[in-house]
């Protein structure tokens, strides 16, 4: 009797996610002028808390990675305002875990930051990381993700706080992964990253504005 | 007749900074087959004098050997087919036959200098010879075989074996069966005078290692202990060996180990996570037996196990010493059950020691009947399948890990003392059945097994803890120890002895598994393997 609730609480995840999918670009102005200070510039990213991948309700817990990029000033809607060159997921002696075993990521980039939503009253951007390119490991099953994952900024903080949406993630190849982790399965993401710009303490601004 | 004298053996430097390390790994004798191409054949038969209770006596000393033709720094140098025959005059069997010895047996342990770029150490040659009759006339000949360590050195430069004084252990027994008063004989010999400049054993050349040229003049001193397996007892080795892992090291020139393990980090120059190169977060891999799948499918994983077994009737705990397991991955399947999703995985098992499916041999003490010292030298055996089985509940946001192991195994003796006094226990000593542990699941899992039990758990978006497939972590469980069959010779039955002193049920067994090695996968993980794809992780024995 159990088994029909299960399955509707992970339909109703993706429910819930489709709908902020659809919601969102409904609640702002479009930005077509993006303003990055400073621009250009080197960036590191570093996670606050733990970075976390689910496949099928399996997840994959990293507590340490980070990122480095550059980031410049953009027009268009949306517009990227930001590559990431380089991601690293674990460190040595803080491995990313799964109850399957450690995982191992290793992110085939540029990824971009792409904006495509700015709440001047917040100083938040809403937007996505994209062209997501990673191939994961764990024991023999290696999985290949791809996608976007959407993910907002706040100049206040410098956070950006990646929360993939159901779907926007794919696993576009699988070996060894049984129907854990078949070709097709949406992965979720969600990982808070600490933004600087490079060798400062400075945190970076994004704003939005449509002129 | 000569009497001993001094003794020619070379002085014993102690191996300061060496660069050599006499890795304590068992090299049991390989098939001639694995070994013929490229092999460098010694035999050599020397002088020796041998001190006996009638006085001291000439004797010839023939070793023979096989060694790979040269090898690169790093690399694994492993004697193979080593033989030690000692052929003792006419004088010793009238030692033994005063002491009304009708078969005796022998051990040799045979000193073998080593010496590289003016650097020496000693390794040990153990060899037992099976029971020979005493001739009633005659020379004795002896012949043994055993366990020889595996050499490693550091740098390149010929790397040169000399024979050194051998230690003759005879155990004589008389016509019943029966040790003779005393029931054991010593004998040290030493190279006679005339052996001198003709003791030299072979001389290998050492190229450089396969990574970089990395100078020998610095070598990390091991931090791991000498020894891995107390089978083969370190006692004359240099310690701590000067060593750096066998063949498992490259000789990277940053943070010292923790680029040890085969690197699995892409090429790009990107960043690692935080605090990645702080220095000191891997020590050198401690010395490890052989663990490789050389035929390696997608699946193949190696993993390290160690860990402790208690024997209760005797109040003792074993080390079983790290043993390697080869596994196939088995998928991981998702099925939905009425408590929730499922993800099964079934892997399957063995264990592996230079080919057979066994642990190292390892040695037990205990106080048989609460006051004799007894050391054994036993073997777990593998004789049927082992299993791997997880079942993880998919909880979100937790995930619930549950891994049975399941391995029938029975306990091999191969050596018994009791107060020092040798027990033949026979070739064919063993439990007569496979050990045994409560089966939470009988019907679908019949037969006698060790059942293990990993539990492992990754809560809302922590990191996973405790046991994890792939990442190792510790195994309990509870284990009956059978009766044993097939133990003592010449009559001798010691079933009765060894059943009464360690069979019996709620023996409790903790396991250690290292993080595995998945050997197949086209990039290893970082830290996960060594260069030749054998696992990088060797655990500790936890209790």
């Amino acid at each position: 009797m159990k088994k029909p609730t299960r399955n509707v609480a992970v339909v109703a995840g993706a429910a819930t996610a489709a709908f902020a999918l659809a919601v969102s670009p409904a609640s702002a102005v479009a930005s077509t002028v993006w303003t990055v200070n400073p621009s250009p510039a080197n960036f590191t990213a570093v996670n606050s808390g733990n970075v976390v991948l689910s496949v099928n309700g399996i997840a994959m817990t990293c507590t340490k990675s980070n990122g480095s990029g550059t980031m410049q000033s953009a027009t268009g809607n949306p517009a990227t305002v930001a590559s990431i060159s380089a991601i690293a997921f674990g460190a040595s002696g803080a491995p990313c875990t799964s109850v399957l075993g450690n995982v191992t990521t290793v992110a085939t980039t540029p990824w971009t930051v792409v904006a495509q939503d700015y709440t001047a009253a917040t100083g938040v951007t809403k937007g996505y990381v994209g062209n997501v390119d990673a191939k994961v490991t764990v024991g023999a099953c290696v999985f290949r993700v791809t996608g976007k994952a959407s993910g907002t900024y706040t100049n206040s903080t410098g956070a950006l706080a990646v929360n993939s949406l159901a779907g926007e993630l794919t696993v576009v190849s699988s070996t060894n992964c049984g129907s854990a982790v078949p070709v097709g399965a949406k992965p979720t993401f969600k990982g808070t990253y600490l933004v600087k710009v490079a060798g400062s303490t400075t945190i970076p601004t994004i704003v939005g504005s449509n002129p | 007749m000569r009497g001993p004298g001094p003794s020619p053996r070379p002085s014993r430097v102690r191996a300061r900074g060496a660069t050599i390390a006499a890795f304590v790994a068992l090299a049991p004798l390989l098939p001639a087959a694995a070994v013929a191409v490229g092999t460098l054949k010694v035999d050599t038969a020397l002088p020796y004098v041998c001190t006996l209770p009638s006085g001291p006596r000439t004797a010839t000393v023939r070793i023979t050997a096989d060694f790979p033709e040269r090898a690169a720094a790093g690399e694994e140098i492993r004697p193979t087919d080593v033989i030690t025959t000692v052929e003792l005059p006419a004088a010793a069997v009238a030692d033994l036959t005063v002491l009304e010895a009708a078969t005796v047996r022998a051990e040799t342990r045979l000193t073998v200098g080593v010496a590289q770029n003016g650097q020496q150490a000693e390794a040990a040659w153990r060899g037992t010879s099976p029971t020979l009759d005493v001739p009633a006339e005659g020379p004795l000949t002896l012949t043994t075989t055993g366990d020889v360590p595996i050499l490693t050195t550091g740098g390149p430069g010929d790397l040169s074996l000399t024979a050194g004084s051998l230690g003759v252990d005879l155990a004589p027994s008389t016509a019943d069966g029966a040790a003779t008063v005393p029931a054991s004989l010593s004998v040290t010999c030493v190279p006679a005078e005339e052996a001198e400049g003709r003791r030299v054993l072979a001389t290998l050349p050492v190229g450089p290692g396969p990574t970089t040229g990395e100078p020998s003049a610095s070598p990390t001193p091991s931090t791991a202990p000498s020894s891995a397996l107390p089978s083969s007892p370190p006692s004359s080795l240099p310690s701590p060996p000067p060593s750096r892992p066998t063949g498992r090291e490259p000789a990277s020139g940053t943070s010292g180990a923790s680029r040890s393990p085969a690197a699995g980090r892409t090429a790009d120059s990107g960043p690692q996570a935080a605090d990645d190169a702080a220095p000191g977060t891997e020590a050198a891999r401690p010395p490890a037996p052989t663990c490789r799948n050389d035929e390696p499918t997608s699946k193949s994983l190696t993993a390290y196990i160690t860990g402790y077994s208690n024997v209760r009737k005797l109040n003792g705990a074993n080390v079983i010493p790290v043993s390697c397991t080869l596994i196939e991955q088995g998928d991981p399947e998702i099925v939905f059950l009425p408590d929730g999703i499922h993800l099964f995985q079934k892997s399957d098992a063995e264990l592996s020691y230079e080919g057979r499916r066994q642990t190292p041999p390892f040695e037990a003490t205990f106080l048989t009947f609460g006051f004799a010292p007894t050391t054994a030298t036993l073997v777990l055996e593998q004789v049927g399948p082992m299993s791997v089985e997880s079942d993880i509940l998919l909880v979100f946001p937790d995930n619930i890990a549950e891994t049975y192991i399941r391995a029938p195994l029975v306990l091999r003796v191969l050596d018994v003392r009791v107060n020092g006094t040798r027990l033949d226990v026979g070739p064919s000593c063993r439990t007569a059945k496979p050990l045994s542990s409560p089966e939470p699941d009988p019907a679908k899992y019949p037969g006698d097994h060790l059942v293990l039990l990993g539990k492992g758990q990754l809560l809302n978006g922590t990191d996973a803890s405790g046991y994890v497939l792939t990442s190792g972590g510790p195994l309990t469980g509870e284990v009956t120890i059978p009766a044993f069959e097939n133990c003592g010779t010449g009559g001798e039955d010691l079933d009765r002895l060894l059943t009464a002193s360690i069979s019996g049920p709620g023996n409790y067994v903790k396991q250690i598994q290292g993080q595995t090695c998945a050997v197949g996968v086209e990039v290893p993980t970082e830290g996960q393997c060594t260069e030749d794809r054998q696992p990088y992780v060797v655990p500790k024995p936890a209790r």
